[in-house]
């Protein structure tokens, strides 16, 4: 095991949401509470506003990854390097500007979804 | 930061220095080169990502024996691109075994510390050499580190030729498709990644999928079947008696689902999908992401005596079938229904007035429902309105059109009409302006086309040669003037001039029907071509005179989809009747003539001006006569299709009758004609703006053969059809449909101008509409071939049409009728 897993989503309804940038699926209460494993300096945990605007309702599938390095669809997704945790297949919403400038001032990448 | 980063490179090289049989060194080696520089870093990561990831392998590899067959090879994979690669390769294996070793005992001690999680990925972290006792420590927690901040190097690549990299080998693990319970999919996944935390690496699955389209089935990624059983067993919502391989072809289908983007933001367009509003068109006016809620701009649809019922707490009758109309709730304003705000009192219900903390706005709030202008306000769960592919109608709009509304802030609901724009919705040439941002109302015209944007040439000066602009930004612009063709939306293939743009909003005068139509510039590309829609059911046609079962008679003026609208023969009182297929009796065909006031014979496309009546004045050739009446066609009349309904006795026959004559040749017969022939106007004149002569001329063409020109050969002048030759087979007001010799086939067009043995058609509608600019726009230089004619050769000069006008003196002569038998002008079909 590579990394401590993220947390899991503790329902699936509508509650979950999904990380702009690493399309972590948790529910909002688990992303108030402590925020994206892999986005950390979103400081979701310290803004709950921020929770709203890093994360969306809106997204499509998900996916449990168990072994992110090994697994090839974690790979294909480009969520290969994040920790374990589920995941969503796609979002179609893009970070917030402000937040992506964000992301650069981190000199984190930041690549937003493709448009359908 | 920057420093910080500098560190760990340093503490990066002397660690890897310390273990030179490590391919990592090889790695180091190549790195070094560019040690000096910082955007190289990333190189690193990715360098130091493949490490992390061998680690992770050996980790696995504790699990099960598979792991370390599958290192290996991957470890191939990672390291094809070292020199040095075939020369370690060798030892590899040994090397790997004690970082192995060293890596599980050092990861084992180390995992209280990275369950805290969070913690490892803040930056500052690293180093504390003093401290740092275990050089493989402080390495693993480097690479813990840059593994987290790295992925950057992995995401960047997103092109699609590096996403085909990415492709599934032979060597990578398989999906599995597992039944779960309906409704379960996503718990199902969920389920299996708890099941993993809390077994470790017993649970050799890599991940679960469940996509939101498919039910009752999940995806287990895994290297063999029996993993997938293993990690399944005990999950109650998953049936893993049967798992099914996805063929490796077929794997990247599973992960590509598009992510439609459902853009919910204010301005947005939907439907309501439940409840009495169902299917009714609503604007988004706030949208709450948290809670899922968006509150939305309704037309209500209130039953105030139910309302009023339920606020006196009466019983309000039982769950009604009827869904009360839409119509506007409009409280103190009395445009639209002064009798609501009374009928409302009347009822006892209470309106009280609030403003909305945050907007400032006012809102009506009647039995807990607000209003505002009208609008119902509503907040409803997201779920319950859909926003993908909503096309408001044209009518919609129009009601959604609040009195204070203009045309701008249509706009911003217009772009969401945007989001359904098809691909190829902008083509070079295509004129466009500019909606939004800075740029707003430039025009330009487009000149390429890529992925999102769309580049134009901008028509101001100044300017960049081309501007990039998002194809959001734009839209589709005409001119009156610009034939034009309906590609989407309720009028799509209708056809028509442009003759009003308003904002974004055409109007065009359909070439069909004659009527003007709206549409948004959007759903409208510049074309040439008339169409003439639906113009016939049964042997029933557009334009036909036609019995019906009540012995009453009229000319079909529109064809809809299941009936026809017909102006019944009723002089003087324009009557237009829906009339079903099965009511009509018969197509009346007898052609026969009648008597005008003054004695003169009138003949079917004579053309005659009335004299009496509410279109006194009105002018134009007679379609049908039945009973006394005339059918009469202006073309400037908007109404009924041009079509006017009048007696023969209130009109007069301008210019000459048709006859049998000009067929027979018997030019004299003219000369039987009564009131003094007028002067025909000079096309010239008709220019300048006089219609009412446009058919100052003698009207040709016709119906049941009648025409001598059915069946004489022709050349096409202009339009898609230019240089063909075909023969007349019918000619029907202005179109004359031409079987084409080389095509076998028959195409519609305008027959233009006959003059003499000269033809001018215009096929397809070019400068289509406006009858002087056609005449104009026709050159006459043209003499076609093989025509045979009895027309009677009109005097050229008369055009007075400077260099276009006479015609090539050498032909005429030729013209077996060429003998001038009256001033006339053109003949305009």
């Amino acid at each position: 095991m590579g990394s401590a897993p993220a947390q899991i989503p503790t329902s699936f309804g509508h509650e979950l949401r999904a990380c702009l940038r690493c399309r972590l699926v948790k529910t909002y209460d688990q992303f108030r509470e402590s925020g994206c494993e892999n986005c950390p300096f979103f400081k979701m945990d310290e803004d709950h506003e921020r929770v709203v605007d890093c994360t969306t309702p809106n997204f499509n599938g998900i996916i449990s990854v168990m072994d992110p390095t090994r697994s090839w669809a974690a790979r294909w997704l480009r969520i290969g390097r994040f920790v374990p945790g589920c995941y969503t297949l796609a979002v179609s919403e893009a970070l917030p500007e402000d937040l992506q400038n964000l992301c650069e001032d981190e000199r984190i990448q930041y690549v937003p979804p493709k448009r359908v | 930061m920057e420093d910080e980063e500098y560190d760990d490179e340093q503490a990066l090289d002397d660690l890897e220095d310390e273990e030179e049989e490590d391919d990592r060194s090889s790695k180091k080696r190549r790195r070094s080169e560019f040690i000096d520089d910082v955007a190289e870093e990333d190189e690193d990561e990715e360098e130091e990502d493949y490490d992390d990831e061998d680690e992770d392998y050996g980790g696995g590899g504790r699990g099960g024996g598979g792991g370390g067959r599958k290192h290996k090879a991957k470890r191939r994979t990672g390291s094809e691109f070292f020199d040095l690669e075939a020369q370690v390769d060798s030892d590899e294996d040994e090397e790997e075994e004690e970082g192995e070793d060293d890596f599980i005992v050092d990861g084992g001690a180390d995992l209280p510390d990275e369950v805290d999680g969070r913690g490892i990925h803040r930056r500052p972290l690293l180093p504390r050499e003093d401290e740092a006792e275990d050089v493989e420590d402080l390495e693993r927690r480097i690479q813990a580190r840059y593994a987290r901040s790295s992925h950057t190097e992995y995401d960047e690549e997103t092109t699609d030729v590096e996403q085909q990299a990415l492709l599934p080998s032979v060597r990578d693990p398989k999906l599995w498709m597992v039944k779960c319970a309906i409704g379960r999919e996503r718990e199902a996944a969920v389920c299996l990644m708890q099941k993993y935390i809390d077994k470790g690496a017993e649970l050799q699955i890599r991940s679960a999928v469940a996509l939101d389209h498919l039910k009752n089935y999940i995806y287990v990624e895994a290297d063999k079947e029996a993993h997938v059983k293993e990690a399944c067993k005990g999950l109650r919502n998953i049936y893993s008696q049967k798992v099914m391989l996805v063929p490796i072809r077929e794997m990247t289908d599973v992960l590509s689902v598009e992510s439609k983007a459902i853009d919910l933001s204010r301005d947005t367009w939907v439907r309501m999908k439940l409840g009495s509003y169902k299917g009714d068109l609503a604007k988004v006016v706030d949208v709450d992401n948290v809670r899922q809620r968006v509150t939305v701009k309704l037309i209500p649809r209130i039953d105030l005596q139910a309302l009023a019922n339920k606020l006196e707490g009466r019983d309000a009758p039982k769950k009604k079938a009827f869904v009360p109309p839409p119509r506007f709730m409009n409280v103190d304003e009395a445009r639209y229904s002064h009798c609501f705000l009374i009928y409302v009192r009347e009822l006892h219900i209470r309106v009280e007035r609030r403003r909305d903390q945050i907007t400032g706005d006012y809102f009506e709030n009647i039995g807990g429902m607000l209003f505002k202008d009208g609008f119902l306000y509503k907040t409803v769960s997201t779920k319950s309105i859909s926003a993908a592919n909503i096309k408001p109608t044209f009518d919609e709009l129009e009601k959604f059109r609040t009195p204070g509304e203009n045309g701008e802030s249509d706009m911003a609901s217009l772009s969401t009409l945007f989001a359904n724009r098809k691909k190829g919705h902008f083509m070079k040439g295509d004129a466009v302006i500019v909606i939004k941002g800075d740029l707003k109302n430039l025009k330009g015209w487009v000149e390429k086309v890529d992925e999102e944007n769309v580049h134009i040439r901008p028509e101001m000066k100044g300017l960049p040669k081309t501007l990039a602009l998002n194809q959001k930004e734009l839209c589709k612009y005409f001119e009156p003037g610009n034939h034009v063709k309906v590609v989407s939306g309720t009028q799509e293939g209708a056809t028509g001039m442009v003759v009003k743009v308003e904002q974004h909003v055409l109007i065009i005068l359909s070439d069909t029907t004659k009527e003007h139509i709206r549409v948004f510039a959007d759903d409208v590309v510049e074309s040439s071509e008339v169409t003439t829609g639906v113009t016939k059911i049964g042997d029933y046609e557009l334009h036909d005179l036609v019995l019906l079962d009540n012995n009453s008679f009229g000319v079909i003026i529109r064809v809809e989809s299941e009936a026809f609208q017909v102006l019944k023969g009723v002089p003087d009182r324009p009557e237009v009747a829906l009339v079903k297929l099965r009511e009509i009796k018969y197509k009346i065909e007898k052609k026969s003539n009648v008597q005008d006031k003054n004695k003169n014979t009138v003949s079917v496309k004579d053309v005659v001006r009335i004299l009496e009546g509410p279109c006194k004045g009105k002018q134009g050739p007679v379609e049908h006569i039945y009973r006394g009446i005339l059918f009469i066609y202006d073309r400037h009349h908007l109404e009924h299709a041009g079509f006017i309904c009048a007696k023969s006795s209130s009109c007069t026959v301008v210019g000459g009758s048709r006859g049998n004559g000009d067929r027979n040749g018997d030019a004299f017969r003219f000369n039987n004609h009564r009131p003094p022939p007028r002067v025909p106007q000079s096309p010239r004149r008709l220019s300048r703006g006089g219609h009412q002569n446009d058919y100052g001329g003698r009207h040709r063409g016709g119906r049941g053969g009648h025409d001598p020109l059915i069946g004489t050969t022709v050349k096409i002048r202009q339009g898609p059809f230019k240089g063909y030759r075909g023969r007349v087979v019918e000619i029907k007001g202005q179109s004359v449909r031409v079987e084409l010799e080389s095509q076998m086939k028959v195409v519609t067009g305008k027959l233009l101008l006959m003059w003499g043995n000269l033809f001018s058609f215009l096929f397809h509608g070019y400068l289509y509409g406006q009858l002087t600019t056609v005449l104009f726009a026709v050159d006459r230089s043209y003499i076609s071939d093989n025509v045979v004619v009895s027309t009677p050769y009109r005097d050229a000069p008369r055009y007075g049409m400077g260099s276009e006008t006479p015609m090539h003196p050498s032909r005429t002569p030729l013209h077996p009728y060429s003998t001038p038998m009256r001033d006339a002008a053109g003949i305009v079909f």
